[in-house]
C-alpha cells in the first residue's frame, strides 16, 4: 500500500475502533464489578427484611402475571427443612448449600444466591446473573456510541487533512513538471510545510549541481568546437595545397604534411573522447600493480623516445606497488604523463618514471624530465584544457594535463608540477591517498 | 605583395605561408604577438594577416598598437572565434577583413587580392598599363590580348612595377616584395627576372634608372 491517505486512515481508524473496543470492555469489566457489589449488598438486604418476616404455610406465591418480570427469586425453609414459601413457582435453583453469598450455574443462566438463618428459618435471594450482565454491557454500549458515531468523522476528517497538508507536494511536482531542460534555477516555492522542506532543498541543490554541470558542460562543448577549428582549417589548408602540387616531389611533401594534419586532427578527436569519458566515468576500482602499468606505458613509449634520443625508463626499485584503481584510467594517465615528458624534452634529454609506496604515506608517481619545465606562473593553468605554453612546437591537443587531473580527482590524488631536479626540467608527482 | 603572418598554430602557418607563396607573395611568418610587433616596426607590409588568440600578445592588441600608430596597413583576420561579437570587435578595432577558420585558401587569395587592390586606390581586378595587363587572381598576364607567360617572381616584380608606373623601384625594394626572410636571395636575382621580362614584354616595357632603380614608363610604350 504506497497511498500516504489510505495508510493513515487505515492506522488511524484502526487505532481509534481498538481504543473504543478497548474502552468498551474495561468499562463493562468494571460496572460488572461495582454491579456485584451493589447487587450483592441489595440481596443481602432483601434477604435480612425477609428474615424478620413471620412466614406460614398459606402465604401464596407471587402473581405470576404481574410480578413474573421480578428478577428475585425468595425462597424460606423451617429448620426442619421444610419449605415454607417459594415466591415464584418454577423451582430449579439447587436446595440450599451453603450459607452466604454463593453463585450457582443452571440451564437456564447463572444464579447469584444468597442464603442465611433467622429465628429457626432459612432465607434465600437468588438473582440471575443475567441482570448484572445486561447493566454492564448497557454501560459499555453507551461508552462505546461516541467513538462508534465519531469514527466515520475522524476518517472524513483525517482525508481532508491528509490532502490539504499534501497540496504543496502536488505543488512541488507541478514546479518540477513546469520546469524545461534548460532551466535549472532553484524551485523557491512560497509555502512549504516543514515536512516537505528537505525535499524541496535537495530537488535546489540538485539543481544547482545539475545547472553547474551543465555550465562546464556547454563551455566544454563550445571549447571542443572551438579547438577544432584549428587542426580542421589546417587540415584543409593541406588538401588544397596538395591540389595545387605541381609535380610529385611537391606532391610527396604535401601528402606528408596532410598525414600529419590527420594524425593531429585524431589525436585531438581521442583525446577529447578520453576526456569526455573521465569527466563522466565511474569505473571499477579494483587492486592494480602501479609499478606494472608504468612499465608498460615507458614500453609503449620507448619507440617515440628513441626517436628523439630520449633516455627512457624506470627509476627506483622494482616490485609490485598495489592501490585500489581504475586500471584503464591509471593507463591514460600514465601515457599522458610520460607522453608529454617524452613530447616537450628536447633532443638528447632524459625521462625518469618513478613508482614508490614509502612507509606512512600513500603511493607516489614520479615522471621528472630534463626538459624546458613549465614557468611557475603557468603551472595553475597548464591544467585546464585547451591551455598550452607560448612558443611550444609540440602541437598537442591541450588536453593531456587536463585529462591526467580528472583521473587524479577520481583516484583522490594530488597532481603537482614541481622543478626537475637542480631546478632543471619538470618533475610531475601525483601522490595517491594512504590506503585506510 | 609583401605579407606579414601571424598565426602561432604550426599546420596553419605552414599550410598559409607555402599557399600563398605559391600565389606570389613574399611571406614572412611568425607566431606571437611580440614577434609580430618587431616584423611590423622592422619591414614594410603591403598586409598582414592576424589570428586572434595569439600567445605573448593577442592578436587585437597587435592590432590596436597598429592603429594607434597611426599605421594603415590592411589587416585581414584569421581567427576561429566566429561569434557575431567576435567579428564586430575585430572590425571595430580596425581590421579590413575577417575570415574563420576553416577557411578556403582560394578564398585567402583573393581576399589578399582585394586588400592589395583597395591599398593601391583599383576597383579593377585587373591591372591595365597600354597593351598589358595582369591578372593577379591567375597571376596570368597579356600583351595586346596575346598571353605571356611569366614565373611567379617575373609576375610579382611586374606587378610591384605596374602598381606605380614612371615611379622606379630600388633593386633592395624589389627584392624587398619579392622575397620573404627566410629566402636566400643572389646577388644579381632581381637582375635575372628583368632581363626575363624584357625579353618576353619587349625592352622598352622596363627601364633601367641608373643608380635609382627600374620603372614601367608612364607612357605605355606602342606595340
Amino acid at each position: 500500500m504506497t497511498s500516504l491517505r489510505r495508510q493513515l486512515l487505515v492506522y488511524l481508524l484502526g487505532g481509534a475502533l481498538l481504543a473504543a473496543l478497548l474502552a468498551g470492555f474495561l468499562t463493562y469489566r468494571a460496572v460488572l464489578r461495582e454491579s456485584d457489589e451493589i447487587l450483592d449488598y441489595h440481596l443481602r438486604q432483601v434477604a435480612l427484611s425477609l428474615g424478620a418476616q413471620r412466614f406460614g404455610g398459606d402465604l401464596p406465591p407471587l402473581d405470576a402475571g404481574e410480578e413474573a418480570r421480578f428478577d428475585l427469586v425468595v425462597r424460606v425453609w423451617d429448620e426442619s427443612g421444610v419449605r415454607l414459601y417459594q415466591s415464584h413457582p418454577h423451582s430449579d435453583l439447587p436446595g440450599f448449600a451453603q450459607l452466604g453469598f454463593a453463585t450457582v450455574a443452571e440451564a437456564d443462566g447463572g444464579w447469584r444466591v444468597f442464603s442465611m438463618q433467622t429465628r429457626g428459618n432459612v432465607v434465600q435471594v437468588a438473582q440471575p446473573l443475567a441482570v448484572r450482565e445486561r447493566l454492564a454491557a448497557g454501560m459499555a454500549l453507551r461508552v462505546l456510541t461516541p467513538f462508534l458515531v465519531l469514527i466515520p468523522a475522524l476518517g472524513l476528517l483525517v482525508w481532508l487533512a491528509i490532502g490539504r497538508g499534501l497540496a504543496p507536494l502536488a505543488e512541488v511536482a507541478g514546479a518540477v513538471a513546469r520546469r524545461s531542460p534548460g532551466s535549472l534555477t532553484p524551485l523557491r516555492l512560497a509555502r512549504v510545510p516543514d515536512e516537505l522542506r528537505p525535499l524541496v532543498a535537495a530537488l535546489d541543490g540538485l539543481l544547482v549541481r545539475l545547472g553547474e554541470a551543465l555550465e562546464v558542460q556547454k563551455a566544454f562543448t563550445a571549447d571542443a568546437a572551438h579547438e577544432l577549428r584549428t587542426p580542421l582549417a589546417a587540415l584543409q589548408l593541406q588538401v588544397q595545397l596538395l591540389e595545387r602540387s605541381r609535380d610529385e616531389a611537391e606532391r610527396q611533401q604535401a601528402v606528408l604534411r596532410l598525414k600529419a594534419g590527420l594524425q593531429r586532427a585524431t589525436h585531438m578527436v581521442e583525446q577529447l573522447l578520453t576526456l569526455a569519458r573521465q569527466e563522466g566515468a565511474a569505473g571499477e576500482f579494483a587492486a592494480v600493480d602501479l609499478h606494472a602499468l608504468a612499465a608498460q606505458a615507458v614500453a609503449e613509449l620507448a619507440p617515440l623516445a628513441q626517436a628523439k634520443d630520449i633516455d627512457l625508463g624506470m627509476a627506483g626499485e622494482a616490485g609490485r606497488v598495489e592501490l585500489s584503481g581504475d586500471a584503464a584510467a591509471l593507463r591514460i594517465l600514465l601515457a599522458n604523463l610520460i607522453g608529454n615528458a617524452v613530447r616537450y624534452t628536447p633532443q638528447g634529454g632524459r625521462v625518469d618514471v618513478r613508482v614508490a609506496h614509502a612507509a606512512g604515506e600513500g603511493v607516489r608517481l614520479e615522471v621528472v624530465d630534463s626538459g624546458p619545465g613549465i614557468p611557475e606562473a603557468e603551472r595553475q593553468r597548464v591544467c585546464d584544457r585547451f591551455y598550452r605554453l607560448a612558443d611550444t612546437e609540440a602541437g598537442g591537443s591541450g588536453l593531456g594535463l587536463a585529462i591526467a587531473r580528472r583521473v587524479c580527482e577520481r583516484h583522490a590524488a594530488r597532481l603537482s608540477l614541481l622543478d626537475g631536479p637542480g631546478g632543471r626540467g619538470l618533475k610531475v608527482e601525483v601522490a595517491f591517498p594512504e590506503r585506510p | 605583395m609583401r605579407l606579414l603572418l601571424v598565426e602561432d598554430d604550426p599546420m596553419i602557418g605552414e599550410s598559409v605561408h607555402l599557399g600563398l607563396g605559391q600565389e606570389g607573395h613574399a611571406v614572412d611568418w611568425v607566431k606571437n604577438g611580440e614577434a609580430a610587433e618587431s616584423a611590423l616596426g622592422s619591414e614594410a607590409y603591403d598586409l598582414m594577416l592576424l589570428d586572434l588568440g595569439l600567445p605573448r600578445k593577442d592578436g587585437l592588441g597587435v592590432l590596436g598598437g597598429l592603429r594607434a600608430r597611426g599605421d594603415d596597413l590592411p589587416v585581414l583576420i584569421l581567427t576561429a572565434r566566429d561569434a557575431v561579437a567576435d567579428r564586430v570587435a575585430g572590425l571595430d578595432a580596425g581590421a579590413d577583413d575577417y575570415l574563420v577558420k576553416p577557411f578556403d585558401l582560394d578564398e585567402l587569395a583573393a581576399r589578399v587580392r582585394a586588400l592589395g587592390r583597395r591599398r593601391a586606390g583599383r576597383a579593377d581586378p585587373l591591372l591595365r598599363h597600354g597593351a598589358l595587363s595582369l591578372d593577379p587572381a591567375r597571376n596570368a598576364a597579356a600583351l595586346g590580348g596575346e598571353p605571356v607567360l611569366l614565373s611567379a617572381r617575373e609576375f610579382a616584380i611586374l606587378h610591384a612595377l605596374l602598381e606605380r608606373p614612371g615611379m622606379p623601384l630600388s633593386r633592395a625594394q624589389l627584392e624587398q616584395r619579392v622575397y620573404s626572410w627566410k629566402e636566400e636571395i643572389d646577388s644579381n636575382a632581381v637582375e635575372v627576372h628583368i632581363h626575363a621580362l624584357r625579353k618576353k614584354l619587349g625592352a622598352a616595357w622596363i627601364l633601367n634608372l641608373r643608380g635609382v632603380g627600374y620603372y614601367v614608363p608612364k607612357q605605355p610604350p606602342a606595340p
